[in-house]
């Protein structure tokens, strides 16, 4: 069993990173958050929903994961760590484009609208990602599991032209009906679920190669927790830090981080926590968790001066 | 024929389905049986997993046998005539051909099903080390289609080399994880319901049946391969030849009951029973055998439907040596998605159907 430090070497190699290694474990110590730590954050925070602008139920979660912080009246959790000069924020934006429902029809199944996609129009096939495919759904009560209905393949047989040229339209938000297996809208409402009620795809991270994480946003949560461990690393602070996960970031404005410049700043640097992502804004969206762990190591730094 | 749906309509609005306490048993019962199964991972020619769940859930007094092709095979009762009922073990899926240099691989299709259900999903490889966790790739150009260019997987491999090194290799079978999930009543969702309903009911059936009361053979099959062209049940009608009377394949009875379904035909809602598959792409049952099938229902208080659906079904390759097809299925939204929807009483509806048939037919 090689030892911390060689280990730590041997993964990132290179004579720069041995130093910086070295120094890490040297200096005042803070225990870097275990791998495997990390890696239950970041499954964890793949598996919550954040639907920008209602992000509450996974800030109600940060902050019971981090006693002494607060929402801010835009939704924000923020920790301060440290005191004095220079002040510092570091965040990390902890929604994404999501769903809410927009209609209850009379025979039970949910119509949805689509919220987010901050300046950037939603890739033409996001929204497909849905159909056939299991939701949830966020009522009062608790989670609700729902599908998106989907044509039946065999009842298209004969009536679909398959040939060259047949038309062939991506699927869209207008055509999603969320069936929760009610068979009215009294059942629906009984559940919990009204209009606004937020909706994602049922989130079931996937783990796969060499620690490669696949999930919607997995590029946002896998560097929301590595900021969330670098804080759990307890890093000697230089000055003040101001830790923020941040709401609203995809919608009309980046609101969320606006108020805590607005609340809490001026600050001296801000740094954003941001992670490498392939097949970006689809359900497999995926990072390499070794990546994470590198900004685990990062932050630390930054939040020490060093 | 107008006459019997006209029945058959009757028959369902006359049996209003409240869920008294023997349902909720019932329901549950149903439940139990089917999650492990619809939890089992069986791509058409890969159905061993499934087979084997099957037969950890018989009832302790059944002998099982599974023939060359991979059939299972219950037999109850003596004498003629035989009868078969037939649920199908496989499901949809894809299977690898290739793995190319950068580690991915290449598919092809088992069964039919819309490709786009599964790109930029995860996926699962079964290899004869375990399965492999990676993904579905999602297409890099041709934004402006629904159909996704042929699939290929990710398994975070980078080359073949190290692909093959963690089992996969042409040929291993391919699927995407899957989940039995309840809905909101007697509903459920899940992958490969279809015909993992089926399978379930015939369990059920068999583990209520009267074997004193059966007044022949009746030979209970879970076959393989339907999915890719009925070739576990030709198997068996081959062995089986001109000896059957009737064979009941228990199968899906695709159904419009969505929003987004013509109602032009496979009208039959989920959670109003079981339904009587009287004509499909496949087979068409002949109307006096229809009307016993109704008959039957009324007689044990079943709630039946009678409709037409799209679909071939296990017991049309049994015809040709002259037995008769008459299907019984039970109402699926989604057929073939990852998110199929069904209504548990229909499971138990189905159950009281083979039961039945098995005991009075």
């Amino acid at each position: 069993m090689p030892s911390k430090s060689n280990r730590a070497v041997g993964r990132y190699g290179g004579k720069a990173v041995a130093v910086a290694v070295a120094l890490l474990t040297a200096l005042p110590a803070y225990p870097l958050a275990a791998q495997g730590d990390l890696d239950r954050l970041a499954i964890r925070f793949a598996s919550m929903t954040a639907v920008t602008g209602l992000e509450q139920a996974m800030t109600d979660s940060l902050r019971a994961l981090f006693p002494g912080s607060v929402r801010d009246r835009a939704g924000n959790v923020t920790l301060t760590l440290g005191q004095g000069s220079p002040k510092r924020l570091c965040t990390c934006p902890l929604d994404e484009v999501g769903y809410v429902v927009g209609n209850i029809l009379p025979d039970g199944y949910l119509l949805l609208r689509r919220v987010g996609g901050g300046g950037r129009s939603a890739s033409p096939l996001f929204d497909q990602q849905l159909e056939g495919h299991r939701v949830t759904v966020f009522g009062t009560r608790g989670a609700v599991p729902g599908v998106v209905a989907v044509k039946s393949t065999h009842l298209t047989r004969g009536r679909v032209a398959t040939g060259g040229g047949a038309p062939d339209p991506v699927f869209t938000v207008d055509n999603a009906y969320v069936d929760v297996g009610a068979t009215s809208a009294a059942e629906v409402q009984s559940l919990g679920i009204t209009v606004l009620a937020p909706v994602s795809l049922a989130k079931r991270p996937q783990l796969y190669g060499e620690r490669l994480l696949a999930a919607p946003a997995a590029g946002r949560r896998a560097a929301c927790a590595a900021l969330a461990a670098a804080v759990q690393a307890k890093p000697t602070v230089k000055g003040t830090v101001v830790v923020a996960f941040t709401v609203q970031s995809l919608y009309a404005s980046d609101a969320g981080l606006a108020s805590v410049k607005a609340l809490l700043g001026p600050f001296d640097d801000v740094k954003t926590a941001v992670l490498p992502a392939r097949y970006a804004d689809t359900a497999v969206e995926t990072v390499a968790l070794a990546d994470a762990d590198r900004l685990v190591r990062d932050i630390a730094q930054w939040m020490e001066g060093r | 024929m107008r006459a019997l749906v006209a029945v058959a309509a009757l028959l369902t609005a006359s049996l209003p389905y409240h869920l008294a306490a023997q349902d909720a048993a019932r329901v549950a019962e149903a439940q139990t049986v089917l999650a492990p199964l619809v939890e089992s991972y069986g791509v058409s020619g890969a159905e061993g997993p499934v087979r084997e769940a099957v037969q950890r859930l018989l009832p302790a007094w059944a002998r099982s046998e599974t023939d060359t092709a991979g059939n299972l095979w219950v037999r109850v009762g003596q004498g003629s005539p035989v009868v078969v009922v037939v649920a199908h073990l496989d499901e949809i899926g894809f299977r690898v051909t290739g793995i190319r240099d950068d580690g991915t691989l290449e598919l092809e299709n088992r069964g039919g099903f819309f490709p786009s259900l599964f790109e930029a999903k995860p996926a699962l490889v079964h290899t004869d080390q375990g399965d492999v966790a990676g993904v579905f790739l999602p297409r890099d150009s041709g934004f402006t289609r629904r159909t996704p260019p042929p699939l290929r997987i990710d398994v975070g491999a980078g080359s073949r080399a190290n692909a093959m090194a963690r089992g996969v290799s042409p040929g291993a079978t391919v699927t995407m994880p899957k989940q039995y999930v309840r809905l909101s009543g007697t509903r459920a969702t899940g992958r490969s319901f279809d015909d993992r309903v089926g399978a379930t009911a015939q369990l059920i059936a068999l583990r209520r049946l009267d074997r004193a009361a059966l007044k022949h053979q009746v030979i209970f099959i879970w076959s393989v391969r339907e999915e890719i062209g009925l070739e576990g049940a030709e198997a068996a009608a081959a062995a089986l030849g001109t000896t059957p009377r009737r064979v009941h394949a228990i199968d899906t009875f695709v159904s419009a009951d969505s929003p987004l379904e013509p109602p032009n035909f496979a009208v039959a809602p989920i959670g109003r029973g079981a339904v009587a598959r009287a004509l499909d792409n496949s087979s068409i049952t002949p109307p006096g055998y229809v009307d016993s099938l109704v008959r039957i229902a009324r007689a044990r208080g079943i709630a039946l439907q009678v409709g037409t659906t799209n679909g071939g079904n296990d017991g049309s390759v049994f015809t040709p040596y002259g037995v008769v097809d008459v299907p019984i299925g039970w109402p699926l939204r989604y057929s073939h998605s990852p998110a199929e929807v069904i209504d548990l009483r229909d499971v138990v509806s189905l159950a009281d159907m083979i039961r039945a048939v098995a005991e009075t037919w």
